[in-house]
């Protein structure tokens, strides 16, 4: 499978009275997006702010963040989520709104949403404090219930980055890179000598509120399988999340998954990366059991010699990532595993919620519970109303001049476990 | 928890969902729970089996804490 991805790369967003972009700026008519956006039912409200990075503005709670794009060779977007579940996505030319996204912010769903700072100490520890953010503010009916709230708030981020993303269709992007991954006999003779690598891509699935949809189908309902790569750069995964902030995997991490980036950037030089197993984290042990007996069953069908395994949240997720490494490893298959860490405050609780004696090898992501302090902000968009009861904040930590002090836990993607982030132990 | 408790002489039963932690913390004796959303019951059955599957879990879990064992158990 095949993807030509293009890149467009978008320095600001200007509201106008159509959409389109031009000169790296995207225009956006506002009052159609928010006529969009209100065609769903459950919502009463919808109004659109511009965020840019050095404003003094934080948006929050942020629900989820999607980068704009649109599939120039045909199809949708996000299948089974948007339109069409068919054709797959993966293959073919995307063009991409590099360097803009769409933020969407409300009142809370649960209480696991974050906070983005558009400057000050935070923003260091956040990507979208460094990109040009469309924040699709929506206020629901009353009385709706949080699921229901919760998949409107969804829909209408992805739609508003489809409805954006047209407006690359027929722009020449910046940059345009192929990434291909072969039927697997194909690619595993392409590069013999190269030890063959895959991915085992395990997506938060815990239910109640807590869910990830791969192709429309919502991820604690399937059991493991293989992907190619460029599926998920490419659509086929959206966050439904409301994980803890820190290490939510946002849509936008989806489609930029730095594991599977930095696999193809040593695709046939030094790995043959052939290709992801796609797993879940659900709230049954049977299913953990099940589940990474299936991911260990695959690793070895594909013939790999080593995986990379990353997870999505903390807590009982670490069991699945433990029981994913001691069955791929007894295999005979290396495992490295890719995580953050959550030692409590003073740093001296045990760090992941689960172990076993094959994992060896992990790369961390730093830890959630240092704190921080934020600054009080010109410009709110959205409310600071929930911040004491967002995880990492707690009673009594907002100051009466709306600054705060938290953990980093509060921060959209502050501590990722897929290594979309600058923070890292160094082992000596 | 279970550790502290156990550490003054009283013995404890963990009934909980994800087994291979309760064996990382250390807890000696273990029953599983149903889900990590309802560990003890299950509301898909409806409230009165599942009252039915609590009682049964609890009345194991006694019978466990009564129950010498030289080495972590698993009480399925």
């Amino acid at each position: 499978m095949k993807l030509e991805l293009g890149k467009i790369a978008i320095n600001d967003i200007q509201f106008a009275d159509r959409t389109y972009v031009e000169d790296h700026v995207l225009y956006v008519n506002k009052g159609e997006v928010e006529a969009m956006v209100l065609e769903d039912d459950k919502l009463l409200e919808c109004h659109l702010e511009i965020a840019r990075p050095g404003d003094s503005t934080r948006i929050t709670p942020v629900k989820d963040v999607i980068e704009p794009r649109v599939k120039v060779s045909g199809g949708e977007m996000f299948p089974g989520v948007i339109g069409k579940v068919t054709p797959q996505v993966g293959g073919g030319r995307t063009h991409a709104l590099d360097g803009c996204c769409v933020v969407t912010v409300g009142r809370i769903v649960g209480f696991q949403e974050g906070v983005i700072d558009m400057s000050g100490p935070a923003a260091d520890y956040c990507p979208f404090s460094k990109t040009v953010n469309l924040c699709v503010v929506i206020e629901p009916k009353e009385g709706l219930e949080t699921h229901v709230y919760e998949k409107a708030g969804r829909m209408a981020g992805l739609k508003v980055a489809a409805y954006l993303g047209e407006a690359g269709r027929d722009v020449e992007p910046d940059t345009l890179e192929v990434f291909e991954t072969k039927p697997i006999f194909e690619q595993a003779a392409m590069y013999p000598d190269l030890p063959k690598v895959g991915y085992v891509h395990m997506l938060q699935s815990q239910g109640l509120l807590h869910d990830t949809y791969y192709y429309g189908v919502d991820a604690k309902q399937m059991v493991p399988t293989f992907m190619y790569p460029t599926e998920i750069m490419d659509g086929a995964i959206v966050s439904g999340n409301c994980v803890a902030p820190c290490d939510k995997v946002t849509t936008y991490h989806h489609l930029h998954n730095p594991v599977i980036e930095d696999c193809f950037k040593h695709h046939g030089k030094d790995i043959n990366f052939m290709g992801v197993i796609l797993t879940n984290e659900n709230v049954f042990l049977a299913d953990k059991e099940r589940h990474s007996d299936m991911v260990a069953k695959l690793a070895e069908w594909m013939g790999l010699d080593g995986v990379l395994i990353t997870e999505e949240g903390y807590g009982n997720p670490d069991t699945d990532l433990m029981m994913n490494c001691r069955k791929v490893e007894r295999k005979g298959v290396k495992v490295v595993l890719i995580t953050d860490e959550f030692p409590g405050k003073d740093g001296k609780s045990q760090s992941l919620a689960d172990t076993c004696e094959e994992a060896t090898a992990l790369a961390s992501c730093g830890q959630g519970n240092a704190t921080l302090q934020f600054p009080a902000m010109d410009k709110v968009i959205g409310t600071m109303e929930y911040i004491e009861s967002q995880i990492g904040g707690w009673a009594g930590c907002v100051n009466p001049d709306g600054s705060f002090e938290a953990e980093l836990q509060i921060i959209i993607a502050s501590t990722i476990a897929n290594g979309f982030n600058k923070l890292a132990a160094k082992g000596y | 928890m279970v550790k502290g408790i156990e550490r003054y002489g009283l013995p404890v039963v963990h009934m909980a969902t994800v087994v291979p932690i309760s064996l990382t913390i250390g807890a000696n004796r273990i029953i599983p729970g149903v889900g990590i959303p309802y560990p003890l019951g299950d509301p898909t059955q409806g409230e009165v089996d599942s009252k039915k599957i609590r009682k049964s879990m609890v009345r194991r879990a006694l019978k466990a804490l009564q129950t010498p064992v030289e080495e972590q158990t698993v009480f399925e």
